[in-house]
């Protein structure tokens, strides 16, 4: 599973205007919901909020990976959004989060649901890959920089 | 300072997936031992939600725990513990 199969690119934004925790969710979800057909966008925002409700997706090093089930939708899919300015997302380490993966999958897919976080963690663990999407300064950088570790493994 | 080392299955039907990785690695802060896991080749940092997702850990999966520090043994049996813990109740989050 390569992640730039399942990035909705549309989907994508370079800079996040919100700053507070329901307001990234819901421009993240606003903006698969507008790229992708089959995600509504409501129905969405409900998803990850209760999922944030059992614990935060911000697992630390400036990074959420903010997730959810949504039954009916046909396959796998992600996006990315950046913060300049830092979120306080409560994330497990206290600090700002900059980096966001939204991933959204399918009821019933255990396994890939499992590979496609597992595949954006070991992303997400160089410190040069976090560096090239805190720097990047147009959407065609970060693709470039998710192509990049796509053809590494 | 003490030294500590145990082997884990891992029993949640999706695997050690965000919400128990959170957990584990939230536990695993609360030790002051240096904690590391491994699926059988690398050892990456039990503190480390990013570190934990990366070892694609499906439900079965044999998982190391080793510690180094104070309360090294209650660390790795505290943390297995988690490891072998069956889901709770059926929810829609992950």
């Amino acid at each position: 599973m390569k992640i730039m199969d399942i990035l909705v690119r549309d989907a994508v934004i370079l800079d996040l205007a919100s700053q507070a925790k329901h307001d990234v969710l819901k421009e993240l979800a606003s903006a698969l919901a507008k790229a992708e057909s089959g995600v509504d966008e409501e129905r969405l925002l409900q998803v990850l909020l209760e999922r944030e409700g059992l614990q935060s997706t911000g697992i630390g090093d400036g990074v959420a990976i903010p997730h959810g089930k949504m039954p009916g939708l046909p396959r796998l899919v992600a996006s990315f959004a950046r913060s300049r300015e830092g979120v306080n997302f409560e994330s497990i380490d206290g600090q700002p989060t900059h980096l966001f993966f939204l991933l959204v999958v399918p009821e019933h897919s255990g396994g890939q649901h499992l590979k496609a976080l597992a595949r954006i963690s070991r992303f997400f663990r160089d410190a040069g890959f976090r560096k090239s999407l805190a720097e990047a300064t147009s959407l065609d950088d970060v693709f470039s920089a998710i192509e990049e570790e796509d053809a590494k493994f | 300072m003490s030294e500590a080392e145990g082997e884990y299955v891992v029993a949640s039907e999706l695997g050690l997936h965000a919400r128990p990785a959170g957990e584990f690695a939230i536990l695993a802060g609360r030790f002051e031992c240096e904690i590391e896991v491994s699926r059988g080749g690398e050892w990456v940092s039990g503190q480390s939600v990013l570190a934990l997702l990366s070892l694609a850990a499906a439900r079965g999966t044999r998982l190391r725990i080793r510690a180094e520090g104070v309360g090294a043994a209650d660390a790795v049996s505290a943390l297995g513990a988690l490891i072998e813990r069956a889901d709770e109740a059926p929810q829609g989050g992950s």
